[in-house]
């Protein structure tokens, strides 16, 4: 399957170019062109039994023109040369029209082969070694019989890119993520509680071998378990003390969006002229860093070719900077940071997230909950929802602990965080010396999910807490 | 079909899905895409082994690698009891619904940007993100069971987001799902103008009470989706997952609640035969508040037609995915009051504008979630409007707590429903 992907590859890189020259004639003032295949593994099991095992193979080339200040996209399913050349009139015939702008691209011209940084391939490895893998971590959650489902799953992706553009560059990368999940449903009479757990990566099968498979399906379910048994979180301004998944979920949402060059050019933000502000305590710092190693959102290049970097957001509770494409780099004049993405070939490329986190402070775990008379300690988060516009999140917690007195006294059945994003910021406190990052997929608005990770320290602040009945 | 005929069982799925898409941001015309997408998925099962693969037909041997693929993963299959076979043919129960739009197939870039462009002149306000959608969608399903089936539509989506300052900042939102060509740029644009500029009106919440729920269309979808669309999911019922696994025959829900899935009216799914070959029918899911019928596909086992690939939002892609249960055209029956009426009938309220993101857990019901607008209504009128607050409840709950069914249903989706207001949630704010 590699060698495959690799001699496509190969054969495709002409019609790019051909592509690019021929959007350049039809008027194009700034064009790229590229192609990507996509390759899936999927296992999963359900008390048992396998229920999904698939391999998909995708692929296809996306053409842009850019005219006057205005994308025009064409993107085709095939990799023959007719279809790509014809896809090329369609990305300069859509961006014609009325000129929106005299905006200028000026992206940078790179030349680079790069292969996925990884130690065990999951092409070098047999399927029978990731199913008996899925199998393991379902077998290990069967500890008690109000268990009533037992997931586990395994899915690799091996995106294949080559891109190239009307500046020169001339780019192919391969992109490996690998995930494992362990996810148990318990239930006692009507209540039913769930408990999630596994790695993820952009490294390879090593993030299966170097886990304790039968480790995380015991505990995944001895979770859920011990979550049946919660209670309704408080509701009110309370002191809540996030886990790194949900100071990710808080870095992502309450700021992170906010952050991205379209939401400002745009003046959609509430960050928009926002740099040089306070907008957090002095223990608070944040980054965008798509060149974390092995984190899940880590890319070598954007889709527009921009090598990744490391942008730092808020240093020591001031407002530093924004994220950005080429076109809205080239809008504030500033550099394109390397965050200009897209689902796939098919979809749109605009300004996202890699991998999004606070950075450390000075305490432990345990201090920090010993420090703390009353407040809610969160475990895992659900899902979050930006509003770059209010100024405001929204972070739903899979579940927490109650704690009185510096200690922990209950658990907590799922609850939901809201507030001020910079009141909540602004009221940080404390935070533990170790980050952890947690992927995930991130999508913008309604769709268009892109790879991501967020994480962080433990986080002591203030925020809106409210539990469904 | 024919190199698949050594299998007992084999399938293969094949979608063509065309697509024009215009981006609006910042009130401009920022992006036309075009995209041609083609796919198709293979199955084949030797006793309770499946093999399965899908690929993009993007060369002329895509279609040998997709079988050359799932006959790898066939061989690598542990045996599953859970494999009940393919869809096996049976005769169309309910006649073709109107669901394909001679101007879709015909659309231009021109006729996108003259459509964006009456959206943009008529709003009062800033549209800071919007796109349309429109697309052509083909596909077929044959299996070794004898099923041959096809299927044509055409999907019209567009997401629209607006922005207004007065106090401070607000925005609006407005979506729209359907088959043909008729969504209303002007209507839309208006919608969207008085959304923003209430929502920078608002007042930050303060305080807790408990009190009354309204949620127009745009809000009650996905949570009615989430809660009652989970727990009627046949693959949850069969493994103990859904709140109502023992409910069938039994009242579930106010007796004011009626919801069929129905298929033969113009929604986004509506069809014939269902993604797996299935015969589809126009099916009651909760009379007078009992609970009828589940939704089930040919792995659950005794498909009630409801084995989907395609999305009510997406043509691409359809092939890349394994048929899942998943509604048709959930519609709730419509009342008889209007918004207005039933604001007038509720003495302690909130109707909700616009929730952060509006879904109930699949597995519990339970909500909480970010108000961004909502009237809080006194004594049958609206006194304020506020934000940042978190509305709690359960919709497993709500559902069975039903105060009125207003007579403004609208597609959301594979769900159409009108405004509705439910008794029992808590309002808490800083």
């Amino acid at each position: 399957m590699m060698q495959m992907a690799v001699m496509q590859a190969d054969q495709v890189q002409d019609h790019l170019v051909s592509a690019v020259d021929r959007m350049q004639e039809l008027g194009a003032e700034f064009s790229d062109a590229k192609s990507q295949t996509v390759r899936v593994t999927g296992v999963s099991s359900l008390n048992g039994n396998l229920r999904q095992l698939v391999e998909k193979g995708t692929g296809g080339v996306c053409l842009r023109a850019w005219v006057g200040g205005r994308w025009g996209y064409g993107t085709v399913t095939s990799f023959d040369r007719n279809d790509i050349m014809s896809a090329a009139e369609s990305a300069v015939r859509n961006a014609l029209g009325e000129r929106k702008s005299d905006l200028r691209l000026e992206p940078a011209s790179v030349k680079k082969h790069l292969k996925a940084d990884v130690r065990i391939h999951p092409d070098s490895v047999d399927l029978s070694e990731k199913i008996d893998t899925v199998l393991e971590l379902d077998k290990a959650q069967a500890i008690d019989d109000r268990i009533i489902n037992r997931m586990g799953s395994y899915s690799e992706e091996i995106k294949d890119n080559c891109l190239v553009n009307s500046v020169g560059s001339d780019i192919s990368w391969q992109e490996v993520r690998t995930l494992c999940r362990a996810m148990s449903v318990a239930a006692d009479g009507q209540r039913m509680e769930r408990y999630y757990d596994g790695p993820d990566s952009t490294l390879g099968y090593e993030v299966v071998k170097d886990a304790d498979i039968e480790e995380i399906g015991r505990v995944t379910a001895k979770e859920a378990i011990a979550t049946l048994s919660a209670d309704r979180a408080p509701s009110g301004n309370l002191t809540v003390i996030s886990d790194p998944m949900v100071s990710g979920l808080l870095s992502h949402e309450a700021m992170g969006h906010a952050s991205e060059g379209d939401e400002i050019t745009k003046r959609r933000s509430f960050l928009t002229d926002a740099v040089g502000r306070k907008v957090a305590s002095d223990v608070i710092s944040m980054y965008d860093n798509g060149t974390v190693r092995g984190a899940h959102g880590s890319i070598p290049f954007d889709d527009e070719g921009t090598p990744s970097s490391c942008t730092q957001i808020i240093d020591h509770g001031v407002y530093t900077g924004y994220m950005h494409s080429l076109e809205t780099a080239s809008q504030l004049g500033c550099r394109p940071t390397g965050n200009g993405r897209a689902e796939n070939y098919g979809k749109r490329t605009w300004v996202r997230m890699t991998n999004t986190y606070f950075g450390p402070g000075e305490w432990d775990r345990d201090e920090l909950i010993a420090d703390t008379r009353d407040g809610i300690l969160c475990d895992k988060m659900v899902n979050g929802m930006e509003d770059p516009v209010g100024g405001c999140f929204e972070a739903k917690c899979l579940r927490g602990f109650l704690i009185r007195n510096g200690e922990i006294v209950k658990t907590l059945q799922s609850f939901t965080l809201t507030g001020k994003s910079v009141d909540i910021l602004c009221s940080a406190d404390a935070l533990t010396k170790e980050v952890i990052l947690d992927g995930g997929m991130c999508g913008k608005g309604i769709e268009d999910w892109v790879r991501v990770s967020s994480g962080g320290p433990y986080m002591r602040a203030r925020m809106i807490v409210g539990g469904g009945q | 079909m024919q190199s698949l005929s050594k299998y007992q069982q084999a399938e293969v799925y094949a979608s063509e899905a065309v697509v024009h898409t215009v981006y609006i941001d910042d009130s401009k015309i920022s992006n036309i895409e075009t995209k041609v997408d083609r796919g198709m998925m293979a199955r084949m099962a030797e006793g309770g082994r499946q093999g399965k693969a899908s690929v993009s037909l993007n060369r002329d041997t895509s279609a040998e690698e997709c079988i050359r693929m799932a006959e790898s993963v066939l061989r690598y299959s542990p045996e599953s009891p859970e494999f009940k076979g393919y869809a096996v043919p049976g005769q169309a129960r309910i006649s073709a619904p109107d669901v394909w739009d001679p101007k879709v197939e015909n659309i231009t870039p021109d006729d996108l940007r003259e459509i964006a462009k009456v959206l943009i002149e008529n709003c009062r306000v800033n549209i800071p993100r919007a796109q349309i959608r429109v697309s052509t969608n083909v596909g077929c399903t044959m299996n070794s069971n004898g099923v041959d089936v096809s299927h044509r539509s055409t999907l019209v989506y567009g997401h629209f987001t607006s922005m207004a300052v007065r106090d401070h900042p607000g925005e609006g939102m407005e979506t729209f799902h359907g088959t043909h060509l008729d969504l209303d740029p002007v209507a839309i644009a208006h919608s969207l103008s008085d959304k923003a500029e209430a929502a920078a009106v608002c007042r930050e919440f303060k305080g807790s009470e408990k009190l009354s729920m309204i949620l127009p269309p745009s809000e009650l979808g996905d949570m009615m989706m989430s809660a009652v669309g989970s727990a009627i999911d046949g693959e949850n019922v069969k493994y103990g997952r859904s709140l109502w696994k023992d409910s069938l025959g039994k009242e579930v829900a106010s007796k004011c609640l009626n919801i069929i899935d129905d298929p033969t009216v113009r929604a986004p799914l509506s069809c014939v035969f269902d993604d797996e070959g299935t015969p589809t029918e126009r099916r009651p899911i909760i009379e007078g508040g009992v609970l009828r019928s589940f939704i089930r596909d040919s792995f659950c086992g005794d498909s009630t037609g409801n084995g989907m690939r395609r999305s009510s939002v997406e043509a691409q892609g359809a092939y890349e995915r394994t048929p899942t249960i998943k509604p048709l055209n959930l519609t709730v029956l419509p009342g008889s009051l209007s918004r207005d009426d039933i604001i007038a009938q509720t003495d302690n309220g909130i109707l909700v504008e616009k929730f952060a993101w509006p879904e109930a857990d699949e597995l519990t019901g339970r909500f909480g979630l970010n108000v961004r607008c909502g009237y809080i209504i006194r004594k049958g009128e609206i006194v304020e409007t506020i934000n940042n607050a978190l509305l709690m409840g359960n919709m497993i709950d709500a559902v069975a707590n039903i105060e009125a069914i207003g007579n403004d249903p609208k597609q959301m989706g594979v769900i159409s429903v009108p405004t509705m207001s439910f008794s029992g949630t808590e309002l808490v704010g800083n």
